[in-house]
């Protein structure tokens, strides 16, 4: 096993630990548990055994494993940062409704 | 609602601030001398402008957390229209950048049937140069993409009637809310008219540099693309 894999098995323990963490303070539901725990472990499986996607990165014409792990991560993380970018808007614009109506309301009760 | 049944008394003054104490009083006073109509917006500032403002004005609102200039507009158009029933509303800025003794020229052209008037302030004036080039550049910019020459689209004095601030709405919580509100007007084929404001700039005043240029441009063309 690499450095590369035995740094990748930690972090997914650590995931794993901190997705615990929080289902131990029941801010997931059972189908985030569930998703979290499966997401690490597949994690965990493919880190120790690359090989299982080597038909799939042949198939895509990878030369390597590890290139379609980064490819698939990228597209991952923009997927994620595009998400959060229109949640902190959605939720910007929540935030700013709810304060001008507070202000406006708490000046008509006057 | 026809316009020239728009009423001096039917007008608001709306004056969105953001630590402004140094200059609102000054700004209140002269304002008070031309109307007791006046809301003032504070937009979360950790100064005393909303005490000051309470001393002179009977319509203070107060936003907790600073929102930006935008926002604080919006929440002084919708107050004035929806609760005071404002027939229109004349947009001041609290920094004394703007001399309240031409309301009556807003005033009159609102009465004379425009929906939307502009203070412009002339590029002969004493403006800073990079005043004068970033307004021109703005413009410039506004002409290119929208096919509409508006002139001082910077200039934060402006007036309009309650029906132009349903086309008007704006999204922008910023001070990129000016763009906007030209870019609607633009958009909108508003009908505008403008009135002859006086320069005035203080201390504080430290006009447009190279990024701000940057940024307006990449704000209109995000508002032409309907972004």
């Amino acid at each position: 096993m690499s450095i590369f894999q035995i740094i990748a098995v930690f972090f997914a323990l650590l995931m794993l630990y901190i997705t615990r963490v929080h289902t131990l303070r029941q801010r997931f539901s059972m189908t985030e548990t569930f998703f979290w725990y499966s997401l690490w472990l597949v994690f965990i499986v493919v880190a120790v055994f690359p090989d299982l996607l080597r038909g799939i990165s042949d198939l895509l014409h990878f030369s390597r494993v590890f290139d379609l792990l980064v490819v698939g991560a990228l597209m991952v993380l923009t997927v994620v940062v595009v998400l959060n970018y229109f949640q902190q808007r959605a939720n910007g614009r929540k935030w700013e409704e709810f304060i001008r109506q507070r202000a406006i309301d708490h000046t008509k009760k006057k | 609602m026809a316009a020239k049944s728009i009423l001096f008394s039917k007008t608001w003054i709306v004056i969105p601030g953001f630590n402004e104490a140094k200059y609102l009083a000054t700004v209140l006073k002269k304002t008070l001398k031309q109307t007791p109509r006046i809301i003032y917006v504070d937009d979360g500032s950790h100064d005393h402008s909303a005490q000051i403002a309470q001393k002179y004005l009977e319509h203070v609102i107060i936003h907790e957390v600073n929102l930006g200039k935008g926002a604080a507009l919006k929440t002084g158009c919708d107050y004035a229209f929806n609760f005071l029933k404002a027939q229109a509303v004349i947009l001041m800025d609290a920094d004394d950048q703007h001399n309240p003794a031409e309301i009556p020229l807003f005033v009159q052209q609102l009465r004379k049937g425009s929906q939307v008037v502009l203070g412009a302030r002339s590029l002969f004036s004493k403006m800073p140069l990079v005043r004068k080039i970033g307004n021109a550049f703005t413009s410039a910019v506004m002409l290119i993409l929208f096919w509409r020459y508006i002139p001082d689209i910077l200039s934060g004095y402006k007036a309009f009637t309650r029906r132009a601030y349903r086309k008007l709405y704006w999204e922008a919580t910023d001070y990129s809310v000016e763009l906007e509100i030209a870019a609607k007007i633009a958009m909108n084929r508003l009908q505008f008219s403008l009135v002859s404001i006086k320069t005035i700039y203080h201390d504080l005043d430290r006009g447009m540099s190279i990024i701000d240029a940057i940024k307006v441009a990449l704000k209109i063309v995000s508002l032409r693309l309907g972004l």
